[in-house]
């Protein structure tokens, strides 16, 4: 079964090696991952299977990768609208921090300080350390003027590390504490300081990574105005009395929902917003 | 004591008020009399004068100037010839109460010499009666020894040309007494037609100056006067004297005597004042003339920040100083423009709020605005310039220049696109709110919760080790029984009898409890005791089994007829397990 995906593989070199480096890495990958199986010795079914596998998973990251390198090419040209379309199915497809940075610049290009403001602290979401939202996140607000959004203590502390390694790390922590409490006795292991030590710590990591998780789940209301003034209504109708007036890029903390509108928290007070003029760092 | 503190602690009560007390408490000022009975006096001042010489017939009543029905012509001798009326009222206090006092004064200059007399006549005040009394004027030829002159106030202009709305000043002085003493003015007035007084730009002050020849102490009241009308017009001053009675600011220069005693409220007049005032020049007119007339200089105009943001308010301070109105200064219109949103500064001008409306301006409107200088007769350009903006919004910018030299060199600029995709996620909603991964926490609880219970049945299982031998005698009799069928199946006598004594040891092993291959025929007969059928087959299994040990071995072959029969012996033990 090998044989006709090698087949395959070798017709889509021929005719489209020339169409790009997306193809060309998504057969590169392809090819990698039968050789592997080769290696492991593994026969025709077996290899297929694994081939099987590993193309579903690779078509994800090469559909990405296409997307990417679309928008960055686009985004060269000067085509900043057909980059961010590019940009946006590539986080669609796979959220990664490059293709937000790279969204977030090219949405500043086009004029779209809260699109960008949104695509960074996304990046930055997902990957706190990451140098080029940090930069690109403080340049936007001194030049727009925006405020950071606030973070109470626990949100500060989740901010750390990315949110997902927090819940691994806290399942790990309280796992492992549970389990050198009760493994010992079942498997008659002798009582020893060390499991106890590693018990306490385990319970010590999971009790600050609760605060650290409780901080991510409260960041995911975390959001910023994508448009420029937009009106903070008293009531969730297009009728209501306008409080005040919002740029884009303004932090607010979303607090419940009613329709197409969103009851936010801004510096300037609390209103209702309609949804589709402010962006949540979690869209989900 | 603290806790006792609280015991000892009342609300505090308001103090009683009596009904109107507060109303008088508000009423600071004292009662206008207007009850006591009205009384008028009427003079010459001076008495005694000379033919052509000016003299003033006063009249003062002691009531309000709007209750005093005063007639059109006075019964005066007609070679008297009383010229213009002026008339004037001031508030006196009077044994603490305050009286209205109303003066008429007529300026009269006799024709001849003689003494004469305005017979005492009656007018209405607060509808009553009030008789004027008579009034006696004696009028000496040109030769006769010199008399006082009248007193009068005197009034002054810095101007007597003027441009229209080009303000000037006027000083209304009066000169001391001769005993040298000065005078408070009250109810200064200006008379005439053609000009507004500013009333907020009002100076007192008591100075010696020039005055006809000599040094002389004088009440100095000063004001701005602006024209609003073209031509020749007339302007004059009225005023009383208030003896030491000063009101507001006053500034005192040299030596001052003041006189003692209660004030006296005589009513002066000063000689009108002609004041030509010309058009302003139509030709060369600049852009921006809001009427401002004098000599004016702008102040650089400050803007508070040069980079905005589109909407985005910034102040543009403007000032002007200079000779001229500045308390009545108009500023200029801000003009319209389409990417700027311009507000003047109210009430007090300062500047103007300008808001971008486009990121593609790059500098403030400029303002135009001119001023006429009256001193050279045209219009002076004082447009405010256009300044440096950086407006950012619709088009964002890239780069940014550092603020602070101190703190970094480097400007705060866009990063280059990314080559990398960087850390991946499958989504951004985070694990702790995605179903799945609470049920992937369940799992080591699970196995946690297992591994206890596989704990709990072994130690069960190790304090009943009966259970354990029943379970491994079913199975192992199991076994045996298959293997049973088998040797049926292939017609081995000797295969069916091991193994059905096997099965027969196997099965009655965890009642002694002992190994299987120890217990002999006995063993398995003490637990079959009901049925006499099946201890003898197991007799007949056990004696074969063991004629094996023998010399010579009897066939076997019919023990494969027992079949049933040591099948039925394995049921009845296995029931029992």
């Amino acid at each position: 079964m090998t044989r006709p995906l090698e087949k395959y593989l070798a017709a889509g070199r021929a005719t489209k090696s020339g169409r790009g480096l997306p193809q060309s890495m998504t057969l590169a990958r392809w090819q990698c991952v039968l050789n592997f199986a080769k290696r492991l010795g593994l026969r025709q079914p077996s290899a297929a299977l694994v081939v099987a596998f590993a193309c579903l998973a690779l078509n994800v990251t090469a559909g990405t990768n296409d997307f990417f390198a679309q928008g960055i090419e686009a985004a060269r040209d000067g085509n900043f609208s057909d980059a961010a379309a590019a940009f946006q199915n590539s986080v669609k497809a796979q959220p990664s921090s490059g293709a937000l940075v790279n969204l977030g610049i090219v949405e500043w290009r086009r004029g779209h300080a809260g699109a960008a403001v949104l695509a960074w602290e996304q990046a930055r979401w997902l990957d706190p350390f990451d140098p080029w939202a940090m930069q690109n996140l403080k340049f936007a607000r001194t030049a727009a003027q925006l405020d950071e959004p606030e973070l109470r203590w626990f949100e500060v502390a989740s901010t750390w590390l990315p949110p997902n390694l927090w819940v691994w790390l806290a399942g790990a922590s309280l796992w492992l504490a549970v389990g050198a409490l009760i493994l010992p006795p079942v498997f008659r292991w002798k009582k020893s300081g060390s499991l106890q030590t590693l018990a306490a710590l385990g319970f010590g990591i999971f009790l600050f990574t609760v605060t650290a998780n409780l901080g991510v789940v409260s960041r995911t209301e975390i959001g910023f105005v994508l448009k420029k003034n937009v009106s903070l209504r008293l009531t969730p109708t297009s009728e209501g009395e306008v409080i005040s007036t919002l740029t884009d890029g303004e932090p607010a903390r979303k607090l419940r929902t009613r329709g197409n509108y969103f009851f936010i928290r801004t510096a300037n007070g609390t209103g209702w917003i309609e949804q589709t003029q402010f962006g949540l760092i979690n869209p989900d | 004591m603290l806790l006792l503190a609280p015991l000892l602690l009342h609300a505090q009560t308001p103090p009683t008020v009596l009904p109107g007390s507060l109303m008088q408490l508000q009423i600071t000022q004292p009662a206008v009399d207007v009850a006591s009975p009205v009384t008028a006096t009427a003079t010459f001042d001076p008495p005694v004068t000379q033919v052509g010489a000016k003299t003033f017939y006063r009249v003062t009543v002691d009531a309000t100037e709007s209750s005093i029905e005063w007639p059109e012509k006075i019964p005066a001798p007609l070679f008297l010839l009383p010229g213009a009326k002026t008339q004037g009222q001031v508030m006196q206090t009077v044994n603490g109460q305050v009286r209205p006092l109303t003066a008429f004064l007529y300026e009269v200059t006799p024709t001849t010499t003689g003494r004469f007399t305005i017979p005492e006549f009656k007018v209405r005040a607060y509808g009553q009666n009030v008789t004027i009394p008579a009034a006696d004027l004696e009028v000496n030829s040109e030769n006769a020894a010199p008399v006082t002159p009248p007193r009068q106030l005197v009034l002054e202009v810095s101007e007597t040309n003027v441009f229209l709305g080009e303000p000037f000043r006027v000083r209304v002085m009066l000169p001391s007494s001769p005993a040298n003493e000065i005078e408070a003015l009250r109810e200064t007035q200006l008379n005439g037609d053609g000009f507004i007084t500013d009333k907020t730009a009002t100076r007192q002050s008591v100075q010696t100056i020039n005055y006809n020849g000599q040094l002389k102490p004088m009440f100095i009241f000063e004001t701005t006067v602006t024209p609003i009308a073209t031509g020749p017009l007339t302007i004059s001053a009225q005023a009383f004297t208030a003896g030491r009675e000063f009101s507001g600011q006053i500034s005192i220069t040299g030596q001052v005597v003041l006189p003692g005693g209660a004030a006296r409220y005589v009513f002066l007049v000063s000689d009108p004042v002609a004041i030509k005032v010309r058009p302003l020049p139509s030709a060369g007119e600049l852009p921006g003339f809001t009427g401002a007339i004098g000599k004016f200089i702008m102040d650089p105009p400050l803007l508070a920040t040069n980079r905005l943001r589109v909407g985005e308010p910034v102040q543009l301070k403007v000032g002007f100083h200079g000779e001229g109105n500045l308390a009545r200064f108009v500023p200029p219109e801000p003009p319209r423009d389409q990417r700027w949103q311009i507000i003047a500064n109210r009430p007090q001008f300062t500047g103007y709020t300008l808001i971008p409306l486009t990121d593609e301006v790059q500098t403030t409107p400029a303002i135009p605005f001119s001023a006429f200088d009256p001193e050279t007769g045209k219009y002076v350009d004082l447009t405010i310039p256009a300044l440096p903006v950086t407006v950012t919004g619709e088009g964002l910018p890239v780069e940014i220049t550092a603020f602070d030299e101190a703190k970094t060199n480097t400007p705060l600029k866009l990063s280059d696109l990314t080559m990398t995709t960087g850390k991946t996620a499958t989504r951004l909603k985070p694990l702790q709110l995605q179903g799945w991964f609470i049920g992937v926490q369940l799992v080591p609880l699970i196995g946690f919760i297992a591994l206890w219970q596989w704990d709990r049945r072994r130690r069960f299982l190790a304090a009943h080790p009966e259970i354990v031998r029943r379970r491994k005698a079913k199975r192992d009799l199991r076994r045996e029984k298959i293997k049973l069928q088998q040797a049926v199946a292939a017609g081995e006598a000797a295969a069916f009898t091991q193994h059905a004594v096997n099965a027969m040891q196997i099965a009655v092993a965890p009642h002694f409890p002992a190994h299987p291959q120890a217990l002999v025929c006995g063993d398995v007969l003490s637990l079959l005791k009901e049925s006499e059928r099946n201890r003898e087959t197991v007799r007949k299994i056990f004696a074969a089994a063991d004629s094996q040990f023998a010399i010579t071995q009897p066939t076997q072959a019919h023990l494969l007829s027992l079949h049933s029969e040591v099948e039925a012996v394995l049921q009845q033990l296995e029931a029992r397990l």
